[in-house]
């Protein structure tokens, strides 16, 4: 794309420049107001955490150097830091089966049927709720006593006993998984309509002239076209580890013990909790740079580039 | 051929309907509760709402300032949607070319989405407040302005459309910010209708940074007002979910207007290339 | 000689200062007040603003009203930017940790300069935020726990009295305990459960704060103890999963023996237990007096631009507006003189309510499980986690403790 310098091709060569550089310009422009916006409040308060994790800091005491000290106390003392690892992990690990599901229920209503309208509206009910009415309603459906989910349970005969589901070291992260699928299940099914949308009909009508069976349609055509989309929703999914802080604080506050404790929960109790800011400026780091790998995997797994569809 | 075609509609109407059953049942409990005073906690559960009433949505429009949180509420969304739309399409519409630094610009977004709010609480607040926009409108919307999921949805969109259009387009003069109105956002309806939805929702919510960054009540969002109904002394579930059946149903409202355009009617023939 | 020039000057300078003068002193001086998830007090607090600002022309209060677990987010934003509130409220040992952050104004030496300020507050509740010797908060209301239990449920079980030893609570709780009934009841946070370990004379830390001194072989019985009443179902597993609603909910839905609370627990309960009566309810301290304290104080802000009128402000809140705070909440203040007085009316209007606050200000020298910790979140963060995995059975008492002995040991090292 370089223009031929020299003098025979200089005026050509220039007038080519200059567009270029107007095309260059006029994209900086373009992408200046988000990137201000993401410079003010995504750049520079990580630039402040990770200063801010290596040294001793808080509020009113001045800061002194702390080298590796935090990482330190985290990676080798901190078994909680280690079991809000894992449970993030497995968090992040129900998303691929909430973006299948999600992925069903879009294909189901996007197409004719009467009352898709209808349907789309109910799945996605529940993903503007506030999520402390989120939390408390299922808190309230897990509970042991009056709660409707242990009452179907032994009502219908399937179990005798009630399951503690949110006291229980076992059912706890479970449970608040469902939740959080609950509520972010329209979110994906309208990342995925908006993807389908862009699927060009003809494509489908020669696939079809050709004899092609759905599900091949299905595997050729509406999966490889929907690869930006799922790209999106599984960048979401990991998303969804810190985002669902306030259903996670509201239903179990990380408990029992620590069983349903997130990296972000974790990192929340250590700022505000217990005033160690520079400590949790070092898991706000570990965390980044765990969600940075994952989502680089997933940009692998999507073809690059975002999953975009450029060979077009 | 028209027998399977029915059976397939059925088992079609049956899996949502098994799919809808399951996402309301939660939902009929927070609107019984909201219509009763009861204890959600008694056994056994009961089914029907006992005596219901609409006490619990008059209590919740007067136990706070609920017209000017909702005045507020109103206006922030707005300011944030508006300026949704706006950054994130030209966000979206410079990614979809090539230059160079792209893939570091596609790396800086993608990051930028890793970074929760909890961490940037006390930082954030800084700078607002060096702009000078604490306990303002602006300041209330500013960190939602533009969303990268949002930017990512139009890019998607935007590559979608075939190149002869755009190109047609260009040959015929347009500048480049006539081509994404002109061209590309009417066939990106989607996206955009995507985007009003989430930002609006991203917004209406919002609890954690207007708490901080504002002080005075008069300039407090709707879900501030929360706390009223969370009191420790007494049982106030029932305005508790009255309050959250009052603040979904504008997010409702936005969805239910925007989502045409998250179909396109196979009947209407709208076809793309 | 001066000149008519300088004369001239220093006359314009008199009069423009003389001028100014007045209106300095009528620039508003404002302090803002940050109070604990009192909004349904809005009137009462609107008027003691009123009346405090009559009396001060020129002076304004800001009022914010914060739930408990948005304190800590909003104050340490505000502490950074370095406009915190001036006078604030927090809950338990939260005053301790911003005392010992350096956030609080050392009251000390006003209370020393102004001994009617300080005397009218019971010793025991004023030590409650005296950090390294040094006061830092006064009383605004104070709760600790006591022990309520369910008559009906005692009376079928055939027990007569609430229970006077930890034994006794246990034996007590197994006799109440069927298959729909549990037999005992505690609240957890904020260290609210250590009178069960106090009364049987083990001490989280040594006297001077610097070590662990819990793990004992008596300690390691009572745990275990605990763990095997918790899984018969003899104590109620919420006592150790749940936070407030739960628990309290539990107890009103009246089929738990005993609750060990703080009093502001009776007015959930009551407000959702259909079966709550004087007749039907319990109050009883628990076994040996020992109670935890679970107050609210009122501080001020070291960064604070007016601390003489936020100093005011506090004496007012604290005797003034005491007074209407202890009838609208029927709550007890930890000033003396309000204190008596409303105990002595709601003897006459409601001696359920009188019964529970009396023991609020009873047995205040046995106040237990509240250390002048500066990092109570963090020895808390230690201990609990550890604590609750060998009540609920997942290790066994002996390395439950041990294993929280190193944590705690390791949290008070690190200061």
């Amino acid at each position: 794309m370089m223009p031929a310098t020299g003098e025979a091709a200089g005026r050509q060569g220039g007038w080519w420049q200059r567009k270029r550089t107007r095309d260059l310009a006029l994209i900086a422009c373009f992408l200046l107001p988000s990137l201000t916006v993401f410079f003010l409040y995504r750049v520079l308060p990580l630039g402040w955490n990770v200063l801010l994790s290596v040294q001793y800091w808080s509020p009113l005491k001045p800061a002194r150097w702390a080298g590796l000290d935090h990482y330190e106390e985290m990676l080798l003392y901190d078994d909680v830091f280690w079991q809000s690892l894992t449970n993030t992990l497995i968090f992040i690990g129900a998303a691929p089966f909430a973006i299948a599901l999600a992925l069903g229920i879009a294909l189901l209503v996007n197409s004719d049927l009467k009352g898709a309208a209808v349907y789309r509206s109910i799945v996605f009910l529940s993903y503007p709720l506030m999520t402390v009415a989120v939390g408390i309603i299922w808190r309230w459906m897990y509970d042991e006593r009056g709660g409707i989910i242990n009452f179907a349970l032994r009502a219908s005969g399937l179990i005798t006993k009630p399951i503690p589901f949110l006291q229980s070291f076992d059912w706890a992260l479970p449970s608040v998984i469902v939740a959080e699928v609950w509520q972010v299940l329209g979110f994906y099914m309208i990342i995925i309509l908006t993807g389908l949308q862009s699927i060009p009909q003809h494509l489908y009508e020669a696939a079809s002239i050709d004899g092609a069976p759905r599900w091949a349609q299905f595997w050729r055509i509406t999966l490889p076209m929907l690869k930006p989309s799922l790209f999106l929703c599984a960048v979401v999914g990991i998303l969804n580890s810190f985002t669902s802080f306030d259903l996670v604080y509201i239903m179990t506050n990380g408990g029992p013990g620590h069983a349903t404790e997130l990296l972000i929960t974790y990192i929340y109790k250590s700022g505000f909790g217990q005033t160690k800011f520079d400590y949790a400026a070092a898991l706000t780091v570990v965390q980044f740079i765990l969600l940075l790998a994952l989502t680089y995997l997933a940009n692998r797994a999507a073809g690059g580039n975002a999953g975009s569809l450029e060979h077009r | 051929m028209t027998t399977m075609r029915r059976r397939g509609t059925y088992l079609r109407h049956a899996a949502l309907v098994g799919v809808s059953a399951i996402m309301l049942v939660p939902f009929y409990w927070v609107l019984k509760t909201a219509v009763t005073n009861e204890n959600i906690y008694a056994y056994p559960p009961r089914l029907l709402p006992e005596r219901p009433h609409l006490f619990n949505f008059v209590d919740v429009w007067y136990f706070i300032p609920f017209p000017r949180y909702l005045l507020n509420s109103v206006i922030v969304s707005a300011i944030v949607v508006a300026c949704n739309i706006a950054f994130n399409a030209m966000a979206g519409y410079a990614l979809t070319k090539n230059f160079p630094g792209k893939r570091a610009v596609l790396l800086l977004f993608l990051s930028c989405m890793l970074i929760p709010f909890q961490a940037t609480i006390i930082p954030a607040y800084l700078i607002t407040s060096k702009l000078g926009l604490l306990n303002s409108y602006v300041g209330l919307a500013f960190p939602l302005l533009s969303t990268i999921v949002c930017i990512f949805v139009f890019k998607a969109a935007f590559e979608a459309v075939p190149h002869s259009l755009v190109d047609a387009a260009r040959i015929d003069g347009l500048s480049e910010w006539r081509i994404i109105v002109r061209v590309l956002m009417p066939l990106s309806k989607a996206a955009i209708a995507t985007n009003v939805v989430l930002a609006f929702i991203w917004s209406w919510n919002a609890f954690l940074w207007p708490l901080i960054i504002t002080r005075e009540p008069t300039m407090q969002t709707l879900p501030l007002g929360l706390a009223r109904f969370l009191s420790y002394l007494e049982d106030t579930t029932g305005a508790l979910y009255a309050f959250a059946v009052m603040v979904l149903a504008p997010s409702i409202f936005v969805f239910l207007m925007a989502q045409r355009e998250f179909i396109r009617g196979l009947t209407s023939g709208a076809t793309k290339g | 000689m001066i000149s008519r020039r300088t004369l001239l000057k220093s006359g314009t300078g008199a009069v423009v200062s003389a001028l100014a003068m007045p209106a300095i002193a009528q620039a508003p001086k404002k302090i803002s007040f940050l109070t604990w998830n009192i909004i349904d007090q809005e009137p009462m607090i609107r008027g003691w603003i009123a009346r405090f600002v009559k009396d001060r022309p020129g002076v304004e209060v800001e009022w914010l009203d914060k739930k408990g677990p948005e304190i800590p987010v909003f104050y340490q934003t505000q502490l950074a930017a370095g406009t915190p509130p001036d006078v604030i409220n927090t809950q338990g040992a939260l005053g301790l940790e911003y005392a010992a952050q350096g956030a609080l104004l050392d009251l000390t030496p006003r209370l020393k300069a102004d001994a009617a300020a300080r005397d009218r507050f019971n010793a025991d509740y004023l030590s409650n935020w005296a950090y390294e010797g040094n006061n830092y908060m006064l009383p605004f209301y104070i709760t600790k726990t006591l022990l309520f239990y369910n008559k009906p449920l005692f009376q079928k079980a055939g027990l007569s009295a609430p229970p006077h030893s930890f034994d006794a609570i246990l034996d007590a709780a197994q006799k109440m305990t069927t298959a729909d009934a549990s037999g005992f009841l505690t609240l957890n946070f904020d260290w609210l459960y250590w009178p069960l370990y106090a009364m049987n004379g083990i001490d989280l830390l040594s006297k001077d704060l610097a070590k662990p001194t819990f793990n004992t072989p008596k300690a390691i019985e009572v745990t275990d103890r605990l763990a095997k009443a918790t899984e018969a179902g003899t104590i109620n597993k919420i006592s150790w999963t749940g936070r407030w609603v739960e628990p309290n909910g539990a107890f009103a839905a009246g089929n738990v023996g005993m609750l060990h609370a703080h009093s502001p627990a009776y007015f959930f309960v009551k407000g959702q237990g259909k079966w709550v009566t004087p007749e039907t309810l319990g109050v009883a301290h628990a076994p040996g007096g020992f109670a935890t304290p679970n107050s609210h104080g009122l501080g001020i802000s070291k960064a604070s631009k007016n601390p003489d009128l936020a100093w005011d402000f506090l004496k007012f809140v604290t005797n003034e507006g005491a007074q209407e705070l202890g009838v609208n909440r029927k709550l007890v203040t930890g000033n003396i003189a309000v204190d008596n007085k409303n105990l002595a009316d709601l003897e006459k209007t409601d001696p359920l309510v009188y019964s529970i606050l009396k023991t609020q200000l009873e047995h205040t020298d046995k106040m237990v499980g509240n250390w002048r910790l500066g990092n109570d979140s963090k020895v808390k963060e230690a201990f609990w986690p550890e604590l609750q995995n060998a009540l609920l059975g997942r290790k066994d008492a002996k390395t439950a403790l041990a294993d929280a002995e190193r944590k705690v040991a390791r949290e008070l090292k690190r200061g």
